[in-house]
């Protein structure tokens, strides 16, 4: 896999790098982009493609091992755990999406807009050409 | 975080207990600072203009004696170096250093007769990738040329210690990022300790796994920027309420903002895993954040 697409981060951002790598490898494993076997990234790969201190990479690894998303090969590089072999339904994903939504929505009653008026521009933002 | 990387070593890279600096006829620069880099870390240093950061770093390496207090690199006293430890120590100063009339060519050959271990093919590469002209006099170079070459001569010698004061102000914005690669390979390869100071701080948040904020004289702060983000969080309110608020959160105030009607902002590090009450008001920080309020 090459590791300059792998994930993205955003600097200047409230979240940790780390955090943002985990959030962003279960999202691709939810969607199915990345399946069962699959080998992601090396931890030196990772580190020198984003320009990120090595110990974050391998800290946002582990967590995603801890939390049976990736397994470690011995002497190997990871891999997609074997649990998941296809995309999870759709409920799952839209659960995926709660907190961020959550999060907006409490935004969104802090700025007194209506419920139509936030919809509204949800709807434009999912419209919008990637 | 012990890991194949960064094995753990007892003998810290640099280690400062109660340096007092002082420049002739001036205030106090450094008031009894503390401060320790331990080998495999890469710590941003974050300071306002006229904090104190260049003085501290050129304490730090021997280059400036303190009226008080004690420097160590790798347990060594940093004003009694000896060369196989001063080997070990690269640095790239603020202002460029290097020896205008020479060429690159020359300035790489002169410094190679000082140290035991120099990687050639490490420098033949950088010059080539950073577009560097070997035979031309150093005074005609640019400012961002001068300044990669400064970082050339700094990684030769493959240190264990690196010492970066500004070293990305000149370049441009792919420039700094693959300097940054650069670092992250010294890290990877040989678990080097890197300290540097950067007002850029999109570079800080990528590179400087911990942070160390530079205020009054002192390390005011040194955590990694990862519980920074998680553990500080800014709340407002009245002063009774605040000040109920941070006990029942057994958190740590950071920096007290007075408001109008006697309210505060008040910005606190809580303890991992803490949760804050329902219907407090708090704002997560980033580390634009922190550099305002804690230097």
């Amino acid at each position: 896999m090459d590791p300059t697409h792998f994930v993205h981060i955003n600097t200047g951002s409230p979240e940790p790098i780390y955090r943002q790598l985990i959030e962003q490898v279960k999202r691709r494993v939810a969607a199915g982009q990345l399946k069962a076997g699959d080998e992601i990234p090396s931890v030196r790969e990772l580190a020198q493609a984003l320009a990120v201190h090595p110990m974050t990479i391998s800290k946002a690894y582990s967590l995603l091992e801890t939390e049976g998303v990736l397994e470690r090969r011995r002497g190997l590089s990871m891999v997609v755990a074997a649990q998941h072999q296809r995309a999870q339904s759709t409920a799952d994903r839209v659960e995926l999406l709660r907190p961020t939504l959550e999060k907006a929505a409490a935004e969104a009653r802090q700025l007194e807009l209506s419920k139509t008026q936030a919809l509204q521009l949800f709807k434009s933002i999912l419209e919008e050409a990637p | 975080m012990t890991s194949p990387h960064f094995p753990h070593t007892e003998t810290p890279s640099a280690e400062l207990h109660g340096v007092s600096l002082a420049y002739p006829k001036g205030d106090l620069v450094l008031k009894g600072l503390d401060w320790q880099l331990l080998p495999g870390q890469v710590v941003g240093l974050l300071g306002r203009n006229g904090a104190g950061k260049t003085t501290l770093l050129e304490a730090l390496l021997g280059l400036r004696e303190p009226q008080a207090g004690t420097v160590q690199l790798f347990g060594q006293d940093a004003q009694l170096l000896d060369d196989a430890t001063r080997a070990r120590i690269g640095y790239v100063p603020q202002h460029s250093d290097l020896f205008e009339g020479f060429t690159p060519a020359q300035l790489l050959a002169y410094f190679r007769s000082f140290y035991p271990r120099w990687n050639e093919a490490k420098v033949e590469g950088l010059l080539s990738r950073w577009d560097i002209a070997r035979d031309k006099p150093i005074r005609k170079l640019s400012g961002g040329q001068k300044q990669r070459l400064s970082i050339i001569r700094a990684l030769a010698h493959e240190p264990d210690l690196l010492v970066l004061d500004e070293p990305v102000a000149s370049l441009d914005p792919a420039g700094r990022r693959d300097f940054l690669r650069e670092l992250v390979g010294e890290v990877l390869d040989r678990g080097a300790t890197v300290v540097f100071s950067t007002h850029i701080l999109s570079d800080l948040e990528r590179v400087a796994f911990n942070l160390a904020f530079m205020s009054e004289g002192r390390i005011a702060l040194q955590a990694p920027l990862d519980d920074l983000l998680e553990q500080v969080r800014a709340f407002t309110g009245t002063v009774t309420e605040m000040a109920t608020l941070m006990t029942r959160l057994n958190a740590q105030p950071l920096k007290r903002t007075p408001l109008e009607a006697g309210r505060e902002r008040v910005l606190a590090r809580l303890p991992a895993a803490a949760t804050v009450p329902v219907g407090v008001a708090v704002d997560r920080v980033n580390l634009d954040d922190l550099f305002a309020e804690l230097t």
